[in-house]
């Protein structure tokens, strides 16, 4: 019987190896069945009464462990722990013979972390085909037009079209049309990485903008830059915003401490200038407030006080602040004023605030192909760095440039989904497919950590875009509630009382946690 | 009695009514019999409001001097004050959550005010109240009254299963349990003496009667209260055959008792209560589980609603204070238990007997859920009324008792608990796991979540059947069931996805399944505006496309 037959394979998927095996499930225990592994999935099934399958892309797979000795005693207790990435867990046992797991624990490091073994990507070798390019879904200066840049306030310059300026941010940037590329230059030298201000979105009618950019070097010392705090003069200029609010993503006392290694924040000496901290923590405690979430529901869920096991993650505590932090924002341009937003290198925190809060003002963001835009716009060419914080592909599980700062995001857009539930085109489906492909390596949208990188690997021509496929079938994607209206700025009540946990995604795996589902 | 005795002032104008997330306006406000009305003329939005003062829960005075100085309950949210020499703010908290104050020029007029409000909200003459004066220029009081009698569930029944049951009028005229209706079902064995003999062995008279049957497997579903076997294990024979009577002799039944072991044993040995032993109902195996109920009931309600309100510090262990309140707890018992219920039922096919101790409170409850789990005719919007009258209204739950208060209340308790709102609670969690499986919507649940508490209509009126024939309540009120399911009012309380499904849908219980009641508890907060109006779109939405797929 070939198993096999159950699996679609994708158009370069190639069949590598199968081996017989025991799945300890943990929801119906031990279930013998064969195992599958192609160069881009471990598929399982189960050969006893119990029908189950599963269908793991190898890139979601962050560790492969060995389990057990040669000598272990007791039932099923060599074999391999398989921790993923989407708060799963697998395990498999093996007979206790005839070294049976080396193979197919080589096969799987290899395959699962194909750059920590000088190997291919799976999107690269992918032949998928679809009608329609998603990698042509976002054109920067298409996006500038429409929010009717360039103007007379607001110019589009390339001087970062080799990514001389800045090797991070993407090569088409705006800014205030009086800076000239040298003002440009000397900024750079003063902010974190390069990553100067610049315009991330702007509402028509008041010409109230958001601006992002990296921390400035200020250091111990408090050293000033002239250029820096003209710059930012120009661009509360724009549109004469009586005082430009900066917020400063970070709790005030990490913006303090980033002094240290010569960073920091805007002091008195920005005239015109407010300073506002919106307290989000850095990476490191989000990823282990993940990992906490992941404890209390994967295997088992924490039943006997699950809401104070719950309040204990933080993990609802830093989803209200991101919301607070982005609807502050929202405000503040709504108001007339424009903003700038950063955090310490401005790819994480500054990016959750800039397309939430965007996401907040602009409705074109609400429809699939806007929040796809956004996505490109904000997240990928800005630089959030996918690579570094999901690892695709590599074996170093602890590295600590890990976290889940994407995750979060989409967290929040599902959170505002639930409560707008007519404002926006696409489903929680898509929210779902889009964290399913953050870590599957099928498309080539989430690789790399910036748009230089994404260029010096050819990604465009030689993977698939997420889009092309979220586009071949985009009905399933959509809401069939979504009425269209333009103009209404949403703001989603950020207090605990109304945000909840997205039990459907980060307890999908749970069998006995399903709802009916609304759009079957 | 005479309403204008308490009214001191009727009207005051340059009233400021404040609401949260509303805009403040400036109008009148009069006080009757049994109404607060405010309107507003000025203004273009032409607020008008009217409120039954029966809803309101709790009234709270803060009366400003000359000075400014404001009294206690001067939150720091609404300072700013009506102009004025002397005036005077008083909160009002209703039982259906909602709190508003209203800004009262003249501090006699306000103390007037607030003295009028506290005496016509808590009049306790049922022939009083409103029901009995709201006379809608639709209806009339020949109207039909009620969805369904004993008689027609006798008659649906026999068809299925004949011979086995009958009707019993030996409860004709309420001596035999006040609370029970005229006519019940019972085992076609047992005679009208039998069922006397086991009244006087039930707690206020209320044997085993039937309340459901399962329509493929012929089971059934009995409540009663708890026996009065006492310390001396007294035993009724006649209570014996009823109960092997239900089982047929062949097979085993169950017996729910919503108490722990601990409980039952206490209440035989101190209470005069007690349960059915082993040795004398051997067909019967005792399954106990704990349901609270009363006061501990009651005060998880006001520590749910008291955590729900609170503006002040908002980030800061809302998910703790959820959890202590333990209302959550009490969804997951009740849906767990009535699960249980359902599963003796439908999957084990045996019949069982709940009850607790007085069988009027957790009993209902749980049979109640069972019923809308295992049987789609539950679950339509006529189907859910009609349960909710046979079980609760008819089946005796004293919503007198039970909701003459609600969460916001500084009286001291006496027999409030809010178990019909669990009820609704149950319901809504069901509702929100299978949003197609229930033929009513949300509305309906926020509907009867505030018409048990204060209401036009006689339906959610008196503790029991007989103090209903007593006053009249079927003659000179109207019936709200009937209101619901006219024409004009279905739209919105029906549920536009609604595909009837044969099976049953077994909730999930799990902590994380079960959600926080937004819709009724963060109802008046800004975020429950802005859901009422998309759900409304998203209605609206359903029903046009249902339209165009009828053409």
């Amino acid at each position: 019987m070939d198993l096999l037959a159950d699996v679609a394979l994708l158009p370069g998927e190639e069949r590598v190896t199968d081996k017989e095996l025991i799945y300890i499930c943990p929801f119906s225990g031990a279930l013998k069945g064969k195992v599958f592994i192609t160069n881009y999935r471990l598929f399982f099934k189960s050969t006893e009464a119990v029908a189950l399958t599963l269908d793991v892309p190898l890139g979601v797979i962050s560790r492969v462990e060995k389990m057990g000795g040669a000598s272990s005693r007791g039932e099923n207790s060599y074999g391999l722990d398989i921790t993923c990435k989407d708060m799963r867990s697998l395990r498999f046992a093996l007979k206790q013979e005839g070294h049976s797991r080396r193979d197919i624990f080589e096969i799987l490091s290899k395959y699962a972390f194909p750059l920590s073994h000088s190997q291919p990507l799976f999107s690269y070798l992918s032949q998928e085909k679809y009608e329609e390019n998603g990698w042509s879904i976002y054109k920067p200066l298409e996006e500038f037009r429409r929010q009717g840049l360039p103007n007379e306030r607001w110019r589009i310059t390339f001087i970062n079209k080799n990514y001389e300026l800045c090797d991070t941010y993407p090569t088409i940037l705006a800014v205030p049309y009086r800076a000239s590329e040298e003002d440009l230059r000397r900024v750079a030298a003063f902010r974190s990485r390069g990553r100067i201000p610049v315009l991330s979105w702007i509402q028509r009618d008041n010409q109230a903008a958001i601006a992002r950019c990296s921390q400035p070097l200020v250091g111990m010392s408090g050293k000033r830059n002239k250029d820096d705090e003209r710059y930012l003069e120009l661009l509360r200029e724009t549109n004469g915003t009586p005082k430009l609010t900066i917020f400063d993503a970070r709790p005030s006392v990490n913006a303090v401490a980033n002094k240290a290694t010569g960073g920091g924040y805007e002091g008195d000496e920005y005239q015109n200038a407010e300073l506002i901290f919106l307290d989000i923590h850095n990476i490191h405690v989000m990823r282990e407030s993940l990992k906490k979430l992941r404890d209390i529901v994967y295997p088992t869920v924490e039943e006997s006080h699950w809401l104070s096991s719950l309040e204990s993650t933080h993990w609802l505590e830093h989803i209200k602040l991101v919301l607070a932090g982005a609807i502050r924002v929202a405000d503040k341009v709504s108001g007339g004023k424009s903003v700038v937003l950063h955090c310490s290198d401005g790819w994480d925190r500054t990016a959750q605030l800039s397309s939430l809060a965007m996401l907040m003002l602009d409705s074109h963001y609400r429809t699939l192909r806007g929040f796809e835009v956004l996505i490109e716009k904000e997240w990928l060419s800005f630089g959030h760095k996918f690579a570094s914080r999901i690892g695709h592909g590599d074996k170093n599980h602890a590295d600590q440039d890990r976290s889940p700062i994407f995750v979060q995001f989409i967290d929040c857009v599902w959170q505002m989904t639930k409560q707008f539930p007519t404002a926006f085109e696409f489903n929680e489906r898509l929210l779902a497919t889009v964290l399913e492909h953050l870590y599957s390596c099928r498309f080539g949208t989430f690789l790399f950590n910036c748009e230089s990188m994404r260029e010096l690997n050819e990604v465009r021509s030689k993977t698939v875009s997420l889009w092309s496929y979220v586009h071949s079938s985009s009905t399933r994607y959509l809401n069939p509630f979504y009425t269209p209206e333009s103009g209404r700025v949403l703001y989603p009540v950020a207090s605990m009382r109304h945000l909840e946990l997205w039990v459907s995604y980060y307890i999908r795996w749970n069998p006995r946690i399903r709802q009916q589902d609304l759009w079957l | 009695m005479e309403f204008s005795e308490h009214i001191r002032t009727a009207n005051v104008e340059n009233v400021v009514l404040r609401q949260p997330f509303h805009p403040s306006t400036k109008g009148t406000l009069c006080i009757t019999g049994h109404h607060l009305i405010f309107s507003d003329r000025e203004s273009q939005s032409c607020r008008q409001v009217l409120l039954l003062l029966r809803n309101i829960d709790a009234i709270e005075k803060s009366v400003e001097n000359l000075l400014g100085n404001s009294g206690l309950l001067c939150s720091a949210r609404w300072k700013e004050r009506a102009p004025g020499p002397s005036s005077g703010t008083l909160t009002i908290k209703c039982k259906d959550l909602c709190v508003f104050q209203l800004d009262i020029p003249g501090m006699e007029q306000c103390l007037n005010i607030a003295h009028s409000i506290e005496a016509l909200s808590s009049m306790d003459e049922v022939a009083d109240m409103y029901p009995f004066f709201h006379r809608p220029h639709d209806a009339s009081l020949q109207d039909q009254w009620g969805l369904s009698s004993p008689q027609h569930q006798y008659h649906q029944m026999e068809a299925l299963q004949r011979g086995r049951w009958r009707l019993s009028s030996v409860n004709g005229d309420h001596t035999v349990c006040p609370s029970y209706p005229p006519t019940v079902l019972v085992p076609r064995a047992i005679s009208d003496k039998a069922l006397l003999k086991a009244a006087r062995f039930r707690q206020a008279g209320r044997f085993p009667v039937l309340c459901y049957h399962h329509r493929k497997n012929g089971k059934v579903i009995m409540r009663s209260s708890q026996p009065l076997t006492g310390a001396n294990r007294k035993r009724c024979q006649e209570d014996e055959l009823l109960l092997q009577a239900v089982i047929d002799g062949s097979d085993k039944g169950y017996i729910i008792d919503t108490r722990s072991s601990q409980q039952a044993q206490q209440a035989r040995m101190t209470a005069g209560g007690g349960f059915e032993s082993k040795s004398s109902y051997p067909g019967w195996t005792r399954l106990h589980r704990q349901m609270e109920k009363g006061k501990a009931l009651q005060e998880s309600l006001i520590k749910v609603v008291e955590a729900c309100g609170d503006q002040t510090n908002n980030m800061d262990r809302w998910l703790s204070k959820l959890e202590n309140s333990k209302w959550l707890y009490h969804v997951q018992t009740a849906l767990s238990t009535a699960g249980l219920l359902a599963e003796c039922v439908e999957r084990d096919g045996h019949s069982v007997l709940v009850h607790g101790s007085e069988g009027t409170d957790c009993t209902l409850l749980i049979s109640t859920l069972a019923q809308l789990i295992m049987d789609p005719a539950c679950r339509t919007l006529e189907g859910f009324l009609t349960l909710l009258e046979r079980e609760w209204v008819q089946g005796g739950h004293p919503f007198q008792q039970r909701c003459a208060r609600s969460a916001h209340s500084h009286a001291r308790l006496q027999q409030e608990a809010p178990v019909f709102l669990l009820l609704l609670d149950c319901a809504w969690q069901l509702w929100y796991q299978f949003p197609l499986a229930l033929g009513f919507s949300e509305n309906l649940l926020l509907r009867l979540a505030t018409e048990a508490y204060a209401s036009d209509y006689g339906t959610f009126l008196c503790n029991s059947d007989r103090e209903r024939c007593a006053i009249g309540v079927k003659e000179k009120t109207h019936c709200l069931f009937q209101a619901l399911l006219k024409p004009e009012e279905r739209g919105l309380y029906s549920n536009p996805l609604y595909e009837s499904t044969e099976l049953a849908i077994w909730p999930s219980v799990h902590p994380q399944s079960l959600q926080l009641w937004r819709g009724f508890f963060l109802r008046w907060s800004q975020q429950g505006r802005h859901l009422e109006e998309a759900h409304d779109e998203m209605r609206n939405m359903i029903c046009q496309w249902g339209r165009l797929a009828v053409r």
